[in-house]
């Protein structure tokens, strides 16, 4: 029913929110961890900075990401690490594009959850013999799992919907940097409305499924006091 | 000796500074206001607080010049008010919890559960639990992480009496072959519990030694207290089954305590200072049952016409409180020889 372009700008969509998902929870969990626990110096402007991407238009940070991951920007030795010139216009950049914008939306999950959880509990697993890395796997992550999912879901739905900073730093190169929400962009530009209702609905359905099998497990996993 | 002291911390404007030796084995009370820094003394020594100074137990360095002991490393077994349990581990999972992570056999799993009655709640949710159960499966946890000393941090607070007497039993069982270091700031648990007492007071030890002597002795901030009352140790000697009676021994002196059976070898009897009187002969025609010869060692004055009475009774600390009245009639000063009427002791 989608054409085989659709198709694969779809594809190029979940593989961009599932690599950057992933990349972010593994990223997050020690940030998130270390502003959680206790106040720093310096906190509230990282905290700021991270925080960023609300409230900037899509198009400026995707301007700065350009102008970072161009041949002659600071980012610009990248790209002969894979081989390229620079990282602008390839799948490597959007996933770094991405990283950035989607941050606060898998940082604050997490650093709710870090900080809900109660010291004395933590102080008694180390009474118990547990080492901090121990702590961390045998309490503090099974303690914080409401927060990776909903982490994990709001990183990878604002990944798929994302659309300035692909349009900037990515561009529209099929099967590398064209992912649906651009697709869908471009078939309204061409008039193809009957195209564009296709892969509308697609993205629609996903994220319902997406959204229903969460709450599902949630409520599930909550269980009866 | 178990464990040895000597540290400083600093929170703010609250300064600590602590040195002490802790015996061997028994129930050593920290005792103190609230403030007095029991908690953070507490979470030192367990390797939760940072301090400077040194902290060494049975030889082992906890914390030096060389560095600190993380708190996973100490042996030690750690109860708080709040029993702060694994919220996502069943009864059982928080016991294994522990005992996975320290040498612990199945016969000392199979004693912990038998000791504090924990076998009906394995399988229960932690949500689920009493107040009194919780306490059990937290004071089994602390057990089960095979301690070599127990830290507890007023973990009978949120009981009721009966409760309280229950775990303090099992509490008093553990300490015969560990050291226990209490904090408390009820005077029933000093008197229960305590064999060796430490007074924290603005940061600093205002007193440590054997219960009685901090209780009872010169310059005790706690003999003042309306509910003072010292510990005797006594020796066992017969059970009288016809009058209920429990004979015991307290120097060259018999005593005679109501009781159900025999009880242990070496009981301890409390004595509350209002429940003594003084005569200066033994009356023959009383009907109290134990008049002990002492000497007076101190005498007080106390607000309200009351006065309190040091004495020295068979190598062991005494109090009596009387009205001043009484002191003024029988002229009462150190080194008055009197006879004390002990109208009720309790055995603890």
């Amino acid at each position: 029913m989608l054409a085989a372009g659709d198709a694969l700008a779809l594809w190029v969509s979940v593989k961009l929110a599932l690599i950057t998902t992933v990349i972010l929870l593994l990223l997050c969990t020690p940030l998130a961890w270390w502003l959680a626990r206790r106040f720093r110096p310096g906190q509230a402007l990282l905290e700021s900075l991270l925080a960023l991407p609300l409230v900037l238009p899509p198009t400026v940070l995707g301007f700065y990401l350009l102008l970072f991951l161009g041949p002659d920007g600071p980012g610009g030795w990248l790209g002969p690490l894979l081989n390229r010139p620079g990282l602008a216009f390839s799948f490597a950049g959007l996933v770094i594009g991405s990283v950035v914008y989607s941050l606060p939306f898998v940082l604050q999950p997490l650093k709710n959850a870090f900080a809900a959880i109660d010291n004395d509990v933590l102080d008694m697993a180390a009474a118990a013999g547990a080492s901090p890395l121990d702590r961390f796997f045998s309490v503090v992550l099974p303690l914080a799992r409401p927060g990776y999912l909903s982490a994990a879901v709001l990183g990878f739905a604002h990944t798929l919907g994302e659309f300035g900073v692909v349009l900037m730093i990515g561009g529209s190169i099929a099967g590398e940097t064209r992912v649906a929400s651009v697709a869908l962009y471009e078939h309204v530009e061409a008039g193809d409305y009957a195209s564009a209702q296709r892969l509308a609905l697609v993205l629609v359905v996903m994220s319902l499924a997406l959204l229903w099998a969460v709450f599902r497990w949630q409520k599930k996993a909550r269980g009866p006091l | 000796m178990s464990l040895c002291l000597d540290i400083a911390l600093r929170r703010g404007a609250f300064e600590l500074s602590v040195q002490g030796t802790l015996p061997e084995r028994g129930v050593t009370i920290l005792f103190g206001e609230s403030g007095a820094g029991k908690s953070s003394l507490l979470r030192a020594v367990a390797g939760l607080e940072p301090c400077q100074g040194r902290i060494e137990f049975d030889g082992e360095r906890w914390q030096g010049r060389a560095g600190t002991l993380l708190a996973h490393r100490r042996p030690v077994g750690l109860m708080l008010q709040k029993p702060a349990l694994f919220p996502h581990l069943d009864v059982i999972g928080n016991l294994r919890y522990a005992a996975r992570r320290a040498p612990v056999s199945a016969e000392r799993w199979e004693e912990v559960l038998e000791l504090l009655s924990l076998a009906p709640l394995l399988s229960r949710r932690v949500q689920g639990l009493s107040g009194g159960e919780a306490s059990r499966v937290a004071l089994g946890r602390a057990l089960l992480s095979a301690p070599r000393l127990l830290l507890l941090d007023e973990p009978l607070a949120a009981l009721d009496q009966a409760r309280r007497q229950t775990l303090m039993a099992v509490i008093g069982q553990v300490a015969k072959t560990i050291p226990v270091l209490y904090v408390s700031h009820h005077l029933d648990e000093v008197l229960t519990l305590g064999e060796h007492l430490w007074w924290l007071r603005d940061g600093a030890l205002a007193a440590q030694g054997e219960v009685n002597d901090v209780l009872a002795g010169p310059g005790s901030p706690l003999a003042e207290h309306r509910d003072a009352a010292v510990v005797l140790r006594t020796r066992h000697l017969r059970y009288e089954p016809e009058h209920h009676l429990l004979v015991l021994a307290l120097g060259a002196s018999e005593m005679r305590v109501p009781a159900s059976g025999p009880g242990g070898d070496t009981p301890r009897l409390r004595v509350a200072a209002r429940d003594v009187s003084l005569t200066l002969s033994p009356a023959s025609d009383s009907s109290v049952l134990n008049i002990l010869p002492a000497i007076v060692d101190d005498v007080r004055t106390l607000p309200e016409g009351q006065c309190l009475v040091r004495l020295r009774c068979e190598q062991q600390w005494l109090l009596a409180r009387l009205s001043s009245y009484s002191r003024d009639r029988l002229r009462l000063a150190p080194g008055s020889r009197v006879h004390a009427q002990i109208k009720a002791a309790a055995l603890v």
